[in-house]
């Protein structure tokens, strides 16, 4: 249930996604990044941080808003349209919801508030599996070692790496879980970069024999895995909203180019084939935003583990796909000139697969969420 | 009167259940086709009694004003029970029209009657020559002293033979510059003398649809709703009350129970290619359910629909299809059997789904007429 309090920040929000958002704005900067391995910059990311926008979800002990994830879809939404290349989602939501429900320690704060005002970039690395939505297949081991760890494994899929200040690690200790924090620069921590579509990159992180101090071990045993899993789930979430912003301004792309284009003597957009083409894309966003909309709102809510695997698998799965067939068919539908380099369209087909790619493809969700519905069946029979 | 959304949704739900599971006669249950005014009218009254009839009114008209959480509620409970489709247009349509677009006089005198089942309602809006293009329609109304006099003739009235009152469209004003202009909105007692009726037997051997004659119909000119000539406009806006409800999961929904329980007489629950599709499915219609909360928020809070409601009848319509179609597909050999399926132990109706999802996407405006609405009004596409 939203109240005004709620809406009026809501309302504050769009407004200032809007004006920093400007359509194409960012464009230039984002082809200009793709040519290097800098991934983003961090004069942009302190901007983010002034606004406020790092900041939504931290708790406003360590000086964030502690609003909710409709208020991160909307920034994230403003960010996924502008092709923002700024890992908003994978600092912003999954690092700091990783790092909020932490134990309460000196470091966990400090590396919030370093979050929230743009002067430290921590990533999560977690995942080793292709398709391991929640992230729960991890052979990384953690050793006991003088009162802390000497962790051994590898990682994949962290987005931002290029960036990243350290990284947020799941360790399987003697079959309790942890998360650690590991500095980039620690000894034997090696991460390398892997050249995405869109100009950015995963990163791979080399774990050997590092040696983890006591305090910064983050959470243990059961409140790692739950801090872990939800912290998944609403960057599933919020994910979903940055597709759902790619895939809007890729649609009036094509909807502006139908209107414009001239063939046979008619403006392309008056063809009965490709309009009922740009209607049927149209009802998949509509739903793929309705869908989120209401995944966002109940995720807020603070459901139980189960519903909320299920909400956020349901969210990523028809925003996913929705945007993979809006931005492809934004190719078709402007012709040779979308298979162009110079055409935008080809920089939100592009967004569109690694944001589709990253936290479990639409296809991974479907197979969670058939999981779970299973499960809930033969505990309810 | 109780204010059903301030409940929880599962106490909500498990009054729901247990009202629909006690209370809907046996032998009706998971009906192949909609019920006949007779079978229905006992379940109706009941309902009615409960306050239950209309759970989409206001409640200050006797409805429920359920909020979309809840009205979702409500159909999958329904259907989880296999309570059948009744004449339900006055529920549907013409109660909304009438709360938006009826004077006082006729919303005190029309909607009572329909709560309480003393009214049963047809539409008369196609004509043999004006089905995607309605607004070409022939059936004329002439003002005498008090009275419009009606002739003509409608088609594809549903349940027309169990309907004591008809909305008709017609033409008013041959001259109007523009096919839309010059048409009027007539309320119609179907007792009224010169009404006749054919039934028309469906693909599926049911005689659900009618077409109706108009011989010198009398119908006071009380019965004009809105303005004379203007009935577009409330045609239209009827229109988004049924898009609305052609658009709710409800249909889909049948068929999905449906399928997942010959799912698991089959033991397909295991095979992964299925299971996929399943999936597929049934997440079509959970994002269904998203999309129809929000329609179903406006028109509660009495806000017109817009021609985006269009997008839910399209895709309610075409996921009760593909739903159709998986079932009797996942039937196997079964998938040729007509009537109740028995199969280790269930008893499905494998065909019936496919029958009543077919015309889905034709009733209602097409949902090629529905494309072409969202390109022109939603999309602005040029014509």
């Amino acid at each position: 249930m939203t109240t005004d309090h709620d809406n009026s920040h809501a309302a504050l929000l769009a407004q200032s996604v809007g004006d920093f958002v400007k359509r194409g704005a960012d464009l230039p900067r984002v082809r200009a990044l793709a040519q290097t391995h800098a991934e983003f910059d961090r004069a942009q990311w302190k901007q983010l941080a002034e606004l406020g926008w790092l900041g939504v979800l931290a708790p406003e002990s360590c000086g964030g808003l502690g609003l909710g994830l409709a208020e991160a879809a909307i920034v994230a939404e403003g960010l996924g349209r502008a092709l923002t290349p700024e890992p908003y989602t994978a600092v912003a939501v999954l690092a700091a919801r990783a790092l909020e429900y932490s134990a309460d320690t000196p470091l966990r704060n400090e590396l919030l508030s370093g979050l929230v005002s743009g002067e430290g970039i921590p990533m999560v690395a977690c995942h080793e599996q292709a398709d391991d939505v929640a992230a729960t297949r991890i052979a990384t081991t953690a050793t006991p070692f003088e009162g802390g760890f000497r962790v051994n494994g590898q990682k994949q899929f962290v987005i931002g790496a290029a960036g990243a200040d350290g990284y947020i690690v799941s360790a399987q200790a003697a079959g309790e879980l942890q998360l650690l924090w590991i500095p980039r620069d620690a000894a034997a921590c090696a991460t390398e970069l892997i050249a995405l579509a869109d100009g950015r990159s995963y990163g791979t992180v080399t774990l050997r024999d590092v040696a983890v101090p006591r305090d910064h071990v983050l959470a243990s045993g059961k409140a790692a895995r739950g801090a872990l899993a939800r912290a998944l789930d609403h960057a599933a979430a919020i994910a979903s909203a940055e597709l759902v912003g790619v895939m809007k301004c890729a649609h009036e792309m094509s909807l502006e180019y139908m209107k414009t284009r001239v063939q046979f003597g008619k403006a392309i957009g008056s063809f009965q084939a490709l309009q009922h083409r740009a209607v049927d894309l149209y009802i998949q966003q509509e739903l793929a935003d309705a869908v989120l909309r209401e995944v966002v709102a109940q995720l807020d809510a603070a459901p139980d583990d189960h519903m909320r695997a299920l909400h956020a698998s349901r969210a990523k799965s028809r925003c996913a796909d929705a945007a993979l067939a809006i931005t492809r068919a934004a190719i078709q539908f402007h012709g040779a000139i979308g298979f162009t380099e110079d055409c935008d369209v080809g920089l939100y087909v592009k967004r569109a697969m690694t944001l589709s790619a990253w936290l479990g493809n639409g296809r991974a969700h479907r197979m969670r969420y058939a999981q779970l519905s299973v499960q809930a069946a033969g505990e309810a029979a | 009167m109780k204010d059903w959304n301030t409940m929880d949704d599962e106490v909500f739900r498990m009054e729901a259940r247990t009202f629909f599971e006690s209370e809907f006669p046996r032998e009706f249950r998971f009906l192949p086709r909609r019920m006949r005014w007779a079978e229905c009218r006992d379940w109706y009254l009941k309902l009615s009694k409960k306050g239950w009839i209309a759970p989409n009114w206001p409640r200050e008209h006797g409805g429920m004003g359920l909020s979309p959480a809840k009205l979702l509620i409500y159909f999958e409970e329904t259907e989880r029970a296999g309570v059948g489709r009744m004449p339900d247009q006055g529920l549907t349509m013409v109660g909304p029209t009438l709360i938006r677009f009826g004077n006082d006089a006729q919303r005190a005198f029309f909607l009572p009657k329909i709560i309480a089942g003393d009214a049963i309602w047809c539409q008369g809006y196609s004509e043999p020559n004006a089905g995607s293009d309605l607004a070409s329609l022939r059936t004329e109304a002439v003002l005498e002293g008090d009275d419009y006099v009606i002739n003509g003739s409608k088609i594809w009235t549903s349940m027309a033979h169990d309907a004591t009152h008809i909305y008709v469209l017609v033409r008013t004003d041959k001259q109007a510059k523009k096919k839309q202009e010059g048409i009027s909105f007539l309320l119609v007692d179907m007792k009224t003398p010169g009404i006749t009726l054919r039934t028309i037997r469906n693909i599926a051997g049911h005689e659900e649809f009618c077409q109706v004659f108009f011989d010198n119909v009398h119908t006071p000119k009380k019965n004009l709703v809105g303005e004379l000539h203007k009935g577009w406009t409330i045609a239209k806006g009827l229109l988004g009350f049924e898009r609305l409800n052609i658009g709710s999961p409800r249909r889909p929904l049948q068929a999905l129970e449906k399928l997942e329980a010959l799912a698991e007489a089959r033991g397909l629950i295991n095979d992964a290619a299925f299971a996929e599709r399943l999936t597929q499915l049934k997440l079509d219609l959970a994002d269904l359910g998203s999309l129809y909360g929000r329609y179903v928020e406006r028109a509660r809070r009495g806000e017109a629909l817009g021609q985006d409601v269009s997008m839910l009848k399209v895709w309610s319509m075409e996921t009760y299809q593909r739903l159709s179609e998986l079932l009797i597909e996942a039937a196997g050999d079964y998938g040729a059997i007509d009537g109740e399926v028995a199969m280790n132990g269930a008893s499905i109706d494998v065909l019936s789904p496919f029958y009543n999802s077919r015309p889905g996407t034709i009733y209602g405006g097409s949902n090629e007429i529905q494309r072409n609405i969202l390109a022109k009004y939603v999309l602005n596409l040029p014509s």
